[in-house]
């Protein structure tokens, strides 16, 4: 019994296996990291690649404390996040993998079916409060929105929202698929999600960021001519002492194969 | 008269309150199995996760869970069962004892989520093991300690005094009677404790958020300074993330159902092995 | 011979004091997690407020040269619009981003790596004599170069306990106002007690007083598998059966709520509230309940009149380990409550509690940051109140096996 307990010890102690590699980060690029991992194994079968969530703080976070190799995200990177790792003596490394657009939704019975960027503002700051404000019925808007750690908040916050701060009390929910979930089930709803979560338990709007002169309904499409103006580039840090652990996935997954993952996953390739 | 009803009446509402229980029982358990039972199948116990999360399997969830209870135990079962011999056999009856008892009361009584918190902040960040199998099973060790010392100190109290005064007589030392009567003794309400304690880590994900979980990994983990997947941070991230919500659901319920069934497993087993060991005891 | 005695005496040795070393164990664990925990936590207060590397700057005339972070939030939201509000002139207040500088200057402007950036940020605040400049340290002007730094407060205890606004990650100074968390958690826990409380009680009257061998034994292991299934499968089964439930019963917008987190954490806490009430109500010496019945007594009546009483420190003990059950719950309240930080005016609105905090903004807080800090000050506050309850509970013990003597 002993000796098995020892057996098990040593072979739980042995840290082999070369090019393993972990990436963590946002729920968004998550899909994409994972399938792309999926298929990368399979053709280069002496690897490892972890994938975990969490958001996009997360992932840069972890960059910081060396608890990761790449940190996916789906916002830029902060001053403030750059400056600490240029502090402990390390270089960043920025690559875009992918585009993302990101969709209003609202309730499939809602009668809305287009905003433009202040009615936006003002419906997720509380200013606005009732659907009827905006042309709809009269119903309480039900703002949803992410955890504090994503990178959708962030990006949500300094596009939509010009960098305010969303109203106090707004639902958090901790993935883009919660929020689909909660706002198929409430009728006053309203979020934003990826792009590649957009499923027909939900309606997406138009949107207008020139006052309403001009409303585009999010699509791949539209992401790629840049017609929809809520459209934000997806990225892979990495140190550049960890250049080579991380060279091949990060190769394999800009290459036409991993594009086409990309494409496949519902987000924009970055060709 | 009056009170005659009131009697019937109260009995009566205590009485449905306790089929009120029972029916939520069956209505959590009903739940997860008949919604994840058509999902398990031989290949969703054995085969990685795919197509993002909606096909597949959970075998790295499951021998992830492995890992950690084992782990947990290895760190938990030694230094708990020390701590509960020096206790009943050496410590007496005073202050000291009693101190020792009420903080390993206190340590019972720490929310799951603290003993994350303090697990990231010394065994992740401080120690520098970074997230991996070796600090999820350090938090998850010190989670459960409380729960076997507390048993391994009712086993050995169970114990008869007059087993070691016997062995004592018989000219052994404190350490040798122990070794050799007290612990083969109160061996089967230890391992009743350790069963317990299986049921109790399989469980747990607030320790593991930050010390261990992964969302997906390919191969199963090499080594213990490896991240790894866990049966109930799988089902978290099943019920709240993933492209496909609708999708995944399936997988999710099949994953309840798996961790369920470990879990209640260890609990009755243990519940049982309680029994047993309470008649023997009391036949004696 | 006697060699092997020496070494058997040293092995002993040693044996028993690693014996009595594993025994402080425990001991030694809450230490350090008290120690780790307030270290962390109270760094919080000494942190500057204002984001790492970055600062505050005004015209060298502007009178304002404290700020306090709530302040800083409500004119970056444009809920302050007025420097007058503030202590300063009659003037409107203009809010400057470092991003906002390619509004004025472009790139080549500003020279190699930026090194021109601090000049025309000195321009640009000198020519606004109300502005306001959240800029980065390395690339902010200096008072020659025509600005003037402003200094915020940090956080203070009340701005922790008594804040109302929970922002950690709001630029350029977060806020830290743990209040609502805190009504959250008592608003959740309560409801979990006042529903589990009556009917805990009741099942363990039951299960003491009235039911037979046989139920009895059928109860306890539905007790006892209640007491084992996970928090996270608790938190499922509440987030796809009992939320949408709850929505459809009570006509809400929305199922998640404080309400059906404490439904839930009433279930949770069930089994702990039920198995020390039941062991307080047996123990009621037989004698009590012979003598109430033989004066005429019906059983109902010497129950609610005598036993309860007598057993009342132990159903209390029982409450406390059930308050304390549910504060501490995490992965089923982050499922089911809707994790609005907002202090809640009914039951049936999303809140968000101490625990699911945690959980949720651990994982990107910087390590040492200010908000990170504010994690663990959270932590401290939970794991003074899972002591307290310890503490509370044993003291009530005590105190019953004094009366019974």
């Amino acid at each position: 019994m002993k000796k098995i307990i020892l057996g098990w010890l040593l072979i739980l102690l042995y840290a082999g296996n070369l090019h393993a590699q972990r990436v963590k980060g946002s729920e968004t690029v998550l899909p994409i990291t994972q399938k792309a991992a999926e298929n990368f194994i399979k053709s280069h079968p002496r690897t490892n690649v972890t994938v975990t969530g969490g958001g996009s703080g997360v992932g840069i976070s972890s960059l910081m404390s060396g608890t990761t190799d790449i940190a996916q995200t789906s916002r830029r990177i902060k001053f403030d996040e750059r400056k600490k790792i240029k502090f402990a003596g390390n270089n960043l490394r920025e690559v875009e993998v992918a585009f993302d657009a990101l969709a209003i939704v609202v309730h499939p019975s809602n009668k809305v079916s287009q905003l433009t960027r202040e009615q936006l503002s003002g419906i997720f700051t509380g200013k606005i409060k009732n659907w009827k404000e905006v042309g709809g019925e009269d119903l309480k808007i039900i703002p949803y929105s992410r955890e504090t750690s994503s990178g959708t908040y962030e990006f949500f916050k300094e596009s939509v929202l010009k960098h305010k701060n969303f109203m106090s009390g707004i639902m958090s929910m901790p993935a883009n698929g919660a929020v689909i979930q909660s706002v198929s089930q409430t009728r006053g709803a309203i979020a934003y999600v990826g792009l590649a979560y957009l499923s027909d338990k939900v309606k997406p709007l138009a949107v207008s960021y020139d006052s309403g002169k001009t409303f585009v309904k999010p699509s791949v499409e539209s992401a790629k001519n840049k017609s929809y103006p809520i459209v934000r580039p997806l990225y892979y840090y990495y140190l550049s002492k960890d250049e080579a652990k991380v060279k091949n996935f990060i190769d394999y997954l800009l290459s036409p194969t991993g594009q086409k993952i990309v494409e496949e996953t519902g987000y924009v390739p970055v060709s | 008269m009056n009170q005659k009803f009131k009697q019937k009446a109260a009995f009566f509402l205590f009485r449905l309150f306790s089929f009120f229980i029972v029916g939520i029982l069956i209505s959590i358990l009903g739940f997860i199995v008949i919604n994840g039972i058509s999902v398990i199948s031989w290949e969703f116990l054995t085969e990685s996760p795919t197509d993002g999360m909606t096909s597949g399997g959970i075998f790295p969830a499951i021998v992830g869970t492995f890992y950690l209870v084992i782990g947990s135990l290895i760190f938990a079962v030694p230094l708990g069962v020390m701590s509960a011999i020096y206790t009943t056999e050496y410590a007496g009856n005073g202050f000291i004892v009693r101190f020792i008892r009420m903080m390993t009361n206190n340590l019972a009584s720490v929310p799951s989520i603290v003993f994350g918190l303090f697990g990231m902040a010394l065994f992740v960040n401080k120690l520098e093991f970074g997230d991996s199998i070796l600090a999820g099973s350090l938090t998850l060790g010190l989670l459960t300690l409380p729960l076997i010392i507390r048993t391994s100190e009712e086993a050995l109290k169970a114990v008869p005094d007059s087993y070691r005064s016997g062995s004592l007589a018989l000219g052994a030392s404190k350490l040798q009677t122990i070794r050799k009567v007290v612990l083969p003794t109160a061996l089967p309400n230890i391992l009743t404790g350790v069963i317990l304690s299986i049921g109790r880590v399989s469980g747990e994900t607030a320790p593991i958020l930050f010390t261990v979980a992964a969302y997906f990994l390919p191969n199963l983990p090499q080594s213990i300074f490896d991240q790894a997947m866990a049966l109930p941070y799988h089902l978290y991230v099943l019920a709240t993330s993933g492209t496909d919500l609708e999708a995944s659901r399936p997988m999710a319920y099949g994953t309840a159902l798996v961790l369920i069934t470990i879990v209640l497993i260890f609990n009755l087993m243990a519940t049982f092995m309680r029994q047993r060991l309470n008649k023997k005891f009391k036949q004696n | 011979m006697a060699q092997k005695n020496l070494l058997g005496k040293i092995t002993e040795k040693l044996t028993e004091s690693l014996l009595t070393l594993s025994g402080a164990l425990t001991t030694i664990a809450i230490l350090f997690i008290t120690i780790f925990l307030f270290k962390e936590g109270f760094g919080l207060f000494k942190s500057p407020a204002i984001e790492d590397g970055y600062g505050l700057y005004v015209h060298p005339e502007n009178p304002v040269n404290q700020l306090h972070p709530l302040d800083v939030k409500n004119m970056y939201d444009e809920e302050i619009i007025n420097w007058n509000e503030l202590g300063g002139a009659n003037q409107e207040i203009m809010v400057f981003r470092i991003d906002d500088v390619f509004d004025y200057y472009t790139d080549e402007d500003l020279g190699e790596n930026y090194s021109l950036l601090p000049e025309k940020l000195g321009y640009i605040i000198s020519d606004h004599k109300n502005i306001i400049a959240y800029v980065p340290e390395e690339f902010a002007p200096s008072v020659t170069q025509g600005a003037k730094k402003v200094k915020v407060h940090n956080t203070t205890l009340s701005d922790f306990f008594l804040g109302k606004e929970w922002l950690p990650t709001a630029t350029p100074s977060p806020l830290f106002g743990a209040l609502p968390l805190i009504l959250g958690t008592l608003l959740v826990s309560l409801i979990a007690i006042v529903l589990a409380l009556p009917l805990g009680l009741g099942v363990a009257v039951y299960l003491s007083e009235l039911a037979d061998e046989r139920m009895r034994k059928f109860l306890k292991p539905v007790i006892e598998l209640l007491a084992g299934i996970p928090s996270v499968v608790y938190g499922f089964f509440g987030l796809v059966v009992v939320a949408p439930l709850v929505q459809k019963a009570f006509n809400l917008p929305v199922g998640e709520t404080a309400f059906t987190g404490g439904l839930i954490l009433a279930i949770m806490a069930l089994p702990t509230i039920i198995s020390v009430a039941e062991d307080a109500i047996r123990n009621t010496p037989t004698a009590m309940r012979e003598a109430s019945l033989a004066l005429g007594a019906t059983q109902w009546q010497t129950i609610y009149k005598v036993v309860i009483p007598y057993a009342g420190s132990g159903i209390s003990a029982a409450a406390v380990l059930g308050i304390g059950r549910a504060v501490g719950e995490t992965m089923a309240v982050l499922m089911i409550t809707g994790n609005a930080a907002v202090i809640p005016s009914t039951i049936f609105e999303p809140v968000r509690t101490i625990p699911a905090t945690i959980a949720a903004e651990l994982g990107e807080a910087p390590s040492g940051g200010q908000h990170f800090q504010s994690l663990f000050l959270l932590g401290c506050i939970l794991f003074l109140i899972s002591m307290i309850i310890s503490i509370v509970s044993e003291m009530i013990s005590k105190k019953k096996t004094y009366k019974s003597l």
